[in-house]
C-alpha cells in the first residue's frame, strides 16, 4: 500500500509492504519512504505501534486517527501532525491564498459568552468575533483576514458542540 | 469513619488515597459528566449529585449535604476550587453536625476576603501589596473603579475579592483594557466562586510569587513549611511550582515563615493554608493573600518534607496534635517541581481540548509523581477546569530535579485530547527556567514574544518516522487490527471538527 503523507507541508510518498506472516497482529515490513527502504518490525501497542528497525532503532509511536485523513504521532519528544492523501495540504493550500469566505467555526464545544459583531461590520485581521466559555475560561475567537461580516449564526449564551458555524466573514 | 470528598478529577483521588492510607471510608459525588470519572471508581461509594454544570451539582450545598446525612460520612474534604473557601459551605457541614476538613467558616470569610485578609495581615504586622482597601461589589459603578485605578497607577491587577486559583484576575496595562478586564474577571468570578466583588492592586516590578504551606491544630501549634516558588505563571496560573525556591536565602524563608505564622495566629486560623508572597526584585516580601485550603501544589512541599498534608488535615480536623516539628518542616531534603498538565493545546494559545482520552501512558520510575484524575475511556468534560494531572519530579538537587522532570515528561503521553505536556518539555529547557532567572511575568512576555512558534521542533529525522508511523497505522487499520487511537469516534470527530475550526482563530 502507497500513502501520501504530509509533514508540515512536505509530502512524502511511504510505502508498506508486509514481509512474511505480517498480518494484524504485528510482524515485518519494508517501508519506503521517498528514496530510502527501511526494514522493521512493527506491533501494535496499547498506544499506537512499536517500531524496531533493521538497525534496531525503537520508534514508540502513540497514534491517534482523526476524521478525515488526519493524524496525530506522538514521539516520545514530540508530537506530529500528519495527513494522509493530500487532504490537509488541499486545505493549506486555501488558506494559503488568503481569499474567499472565513467560516468561523467552534474550536471546542463550549457556552457562548460575548458575539461582539453584527452582520455588516467591517473587520480587521485578528479583530474578536466571538468569546466561547470551555473548561471555565473565556477564549476570543478573531478573524484571520479583513472583511465584512456577512453572518452570524450563533446567540449569546448558546452552548455549542465543536464545528458549530458561528460567524461568516466575506 | 467516613469521608465525603465534595469534589471531583485529580484532587479527588488524592484525598481518597490518603482516606485509604488512614482507613478512613471514601463517600465520592459525581454529576452528570463524571459517572465513570477515576474519582467514582476508586471510592468505596459515590452519590450522583446533579447535571454537568457544576452550579447544578458540585456547587449544590444543599445536595452535598444530603448525601453526607444519607451516606453517613462525618467528615467532609472539599479538596481545591469548587465550595472549598465557601464560609457557607463550611458553617452549613458544621451546622450539620459534620465537621468540615478546614478552617472554620470564620477565618475562611475573613481571608477568603481578599480586602479583609489584607486588614489581618496589616494587623499582624505583615506588609501588604499596595491596593484599594475596600471592595466592589458587583454593582458597583465602574466610574468609581477606573477613578480608583487611576489612583493607584498603572499597571494594576483586577482580582475577585473571593478569588484563587488565578480565576478571576485580569492584569490592566492601560486604562481603555479597564472595562473590559472588569467584566471578565467579574463573569469568572462569578462563575467559579458565585461572587462578582473585585478589588484593585499595584502590579509590583519583577514579583516573584513565593508562599508558605501551613499547618494548624486546634491546640495552639501553627507550623510554617519551607517556600514553594510558583512564579512560573500563565495568565496568573500557576503552571510550574517547586520547593525550595532557587533564590530565596534561607533567613528570608524563616522569616517569611514568622510572618506567615503570625498571620495564621491572628484570625485563629486551623487545618491547613498558604500563605502568598510576592518579592520584589530587591527582595523585600510583601503578603498577597491567603488560601484558606490545600493547594493544588501541595506535593512539591511532601516531596521534600516527607509530610502528609492531605493525612495531616484529616488528623488535625479529628482533634490530633501536630508531632511534625518546625525544623522537619523548615528544612527541606533535595528538590521538587511540579508541573500542572492541563488539557489544552499549548501550540494553539493553550485552547481547551476537552473530549476522549483514548489511550495514556504515564511516568513512573524513582522520584516522580503522578497525581492524575483521567483513565483510559474518560471521557474529559468541558465544564470543568482542565486540569488532569499534577506530575511532580524530586532530584538531590534543582539539577537533578530538572533532568527527572524532563525524563518523566518524555513517559508522559496521553491519546486522544491535547496536553501542555509539550510545553513543559520546551520549558524544562529554557536558559531562564534552569538558571532561576524567572519572575511571575516571564512566562506570559515569552510566550507573546514567540508568537505561536511550535513548542516542540519537529526534525526531518521525527518528520520522517511520523510518516513511517502513519503509514503502518494506516496499514494496520486496513488490516483490521486495532490500536488504541486507530479507530473513529465520536471524539475524533469533533477533533476533526475543532482542527477544521483552527482556519478561523486569531491570536
Amino acid at each position: 500500500m502507497t500513502f501520501e503523507i504530509d509533514v508540515g507541508g512536505r509530502v512524502r510518498q511511504v510505502s508498506v509492504e508486509p514481509l512474511g506472516a505480517a498480518d494484524g497482529s504485528g510482524g515485518r515490513f519494508r517501508v519506503r519512504v521517498d528514496d530510502d527502504v527501511v526494514e522493521l518490525d512493527a506491533r501494535p501497542t496499547d498506544l499506537g505501534l512499536s517500531l524496531v528497525t533493521a538497525e534496531r532503532r525503537v520508534v514508540d509511536a502513540a497514534l491517534t486517527a482523526l476524521a478525515g485523513g488526519d493524524w496525530l504521532v506522538e514521539l516520545p519528544h514530540v508530537v506530529v501532525r500528519a495527513a494522509v492523501d493530500g487532504r490537509r495540504s488541499r486545505r493549506a493550500e486555501a488558506d494559503a491564498r488568503g481569499a474567499g469566505q472565513q467560516r468561523l467555526v467552534a474550536p471546542m464545544p463550549g457556552r457562548i459568552v460575548r458575539v461582539l459583531v453584527t452582520p455588516g461590520d467591517q473587520v480587521a485581521a485578528r479583530q474578536g468575533l466571538v468569546v466561547i466559555e470551555a473548561m471555565k475560561m473565556e477564549n476570543e475567537l478573531a478573524a484571520i483576514r479583513p472583511g465584512t461580516v456577512s453572518e452570524v449564526a450563533v446567540a449569546e449564551g448558546a452552548l455549542v458542540e465543536a464545528g458549530r458555524l458561528l460567524v461568516v466573514v466575506e | 469513619m467516613k469521608v465525603l470528598i465534595a469534589n471531583r478529577g485529580e484532587i479527588a483521588v488524592r484525598i481518597i488515597r490518603a482516606c485509604r492510607e488512614l482507613g478512613l471510608g471514601t463517600v465520592a459525588v459525581y454529576s452528570d459528566a463524571d459517572r465513570a470519572a477515576l474519582h467514582v471508581r476508586l471510592a468505596d461509594e459515590a452519590w450522583h449529585i446533579g447535571p454537568s454544570p457544576a452550579r447544578d451539582s458540585y456547587l449544590r450545598i444543599d445536595g452535598l449535604l444530603d448525601v453526607a446525612r444519607a451516606s453517613g460520612a462525618t467528615l467532609v474534604h472539599p479538596g481545591y476550587g469548587f465550595l472549598a473557601e465557601n464560609e457557607v459551605f463550611a458553617a452549613a457541614c458544621v451546622d450539620a453536625g459534620l465537621t468540615f476538613v478546614g478552617p472554620t467558616a470564620d477565618a475562611i470569610a475573613r481571608m477568603g476576603s481578599k480586602t479583609a485578609a489584607r486588614h489581618a495581615a496589616i494587623a499582624a504586622g505583615v506588609q501588604v501589596v499596595p491596593g484599594a482597601v475596600e471592595p466592589y461589589a458587583a454593582d458597583a459603578p465602574e466610574a468609581a473603579i477606573v477613578a480608583e485605578a487611576e489612583r493607584l497607577g498603572y499597571p494594576i491587577v483586577v482580582k475577585a475579592v473571593a478569588g484563587g486559583g488565578g480565576k478571576g484576575m485580569r492584569t490592566v496595562e492601560a486604562p481603555a483594557e479597564l472595562p473590559a478586564a472588569i467584566r471578565a474577571a467579574r463573569s469568572e468570578a462569578l462563575s467559579a466562586f458565585g461572587d462578582a466583588a473585585i478589588y484593585l492592586e499595584r502590579r509590583l516590578i519583577g514579583p516573584r510569587h513565593i508562599e508558605i504551606q501551613l499547618l494548624a491544630d486546634h491546640h495552639g501549634t501553627i507550623l510554617g513549611f519551607v517556600e514553594r516558588e510558583c512564579s512560573i505563571q500563565r495568565r496568573h496560573q500557576k503552571v510550574v511550582e517547586e520547593s525550595p525556591s532557587p533564590v530565596l536565602p534561607a533567613d528570608t524563608r524563616r522569616a517569611m515563615a514568622a510572618c506567615a505564622v503570625r498571620v495564621a495566629r491572628e484570625v485563629g486560623y486551623t487545618n491547613a493554608g498558604t500563605i502568598e508572597f510576592l518579592v520584589d526584585a530587591t527582595g523585600e516580601f510583601f503578603f498577597l493573600e491567603m488560601n484558606t485550603r490545600l493547594q493544588v501544589e501541595h506535593p512539591v512541599t511532601e516531596m521534600v518534607t516527607g509530610v502528609d498534608l492531605v493525612q495531616w488535615q484529616l488528623r488535625i480536623a479529628q482533634g490530633e496534635r501536630l508531632t511534625v516539628t518546625p525544623e522537619q518542616a523548615l528544612t527541606p531534603r533535595g528538590h521538587a517541581i511540579e508541573c500542572r498538565v492541563y488539557a489544552e493545546d499549548p501550540d494553539r494559545q493553550f485552547l481547551p481540548s476537552p473530549g476522549l482520552v483514548r489511550a495514556l501512558s504515564t511516568p513512573a520510575g524513582p522520584g516522580v509523581r503522578d497525581d492524575r484524575g483521567v483513565a483510559p475511556g474518560f471521557e474529559i468534560p468541558v465544564f470543568y477546569d482542565s486540569m488532569i494531572a499534577k506530575l511532580v519530579a524530586w532530584g538531590a538537587t534543582r539539577a537533578d530535579a530538572i533532568d527527572r522532570l524532563a525524563r518523566a515528561l518524555n513517559e508522559y503521553r496521553v491519546v486522544g485530547v491535547q496536553t501542555t505536556v509539550p510545553f513543559f518539555q520546551w520549558i524544562v529547557r529554557q536558559p531562564e527556567f534552569l538558571e532561576g532567572r524567572f519572575d511571575t511575568t516571564y512566562l506570559d512576555r515569552v510566550l507573546a514574544s514567540r508568537q505561536g512558534q511550535p513548542f516542540v521542533d519537529v526534525t526531518d529525522a521525527d518528520a520522517r518516522d511520523a510518516a513511517m508511523a502513519v503509514a503502518l497505522g494506516a496499514w494496520f487499520r486496513a488490516h483490521g487490527a486495532s490500536t488504541a487511537g486507530t479507530g473513529d469516534s465520536g471524539g475524533a470527530w469533533r477533533r476533526a471538527a475543532r482542527f477544521e475550526g483552527l482556519g478561523g482563530l486569531g491570536s
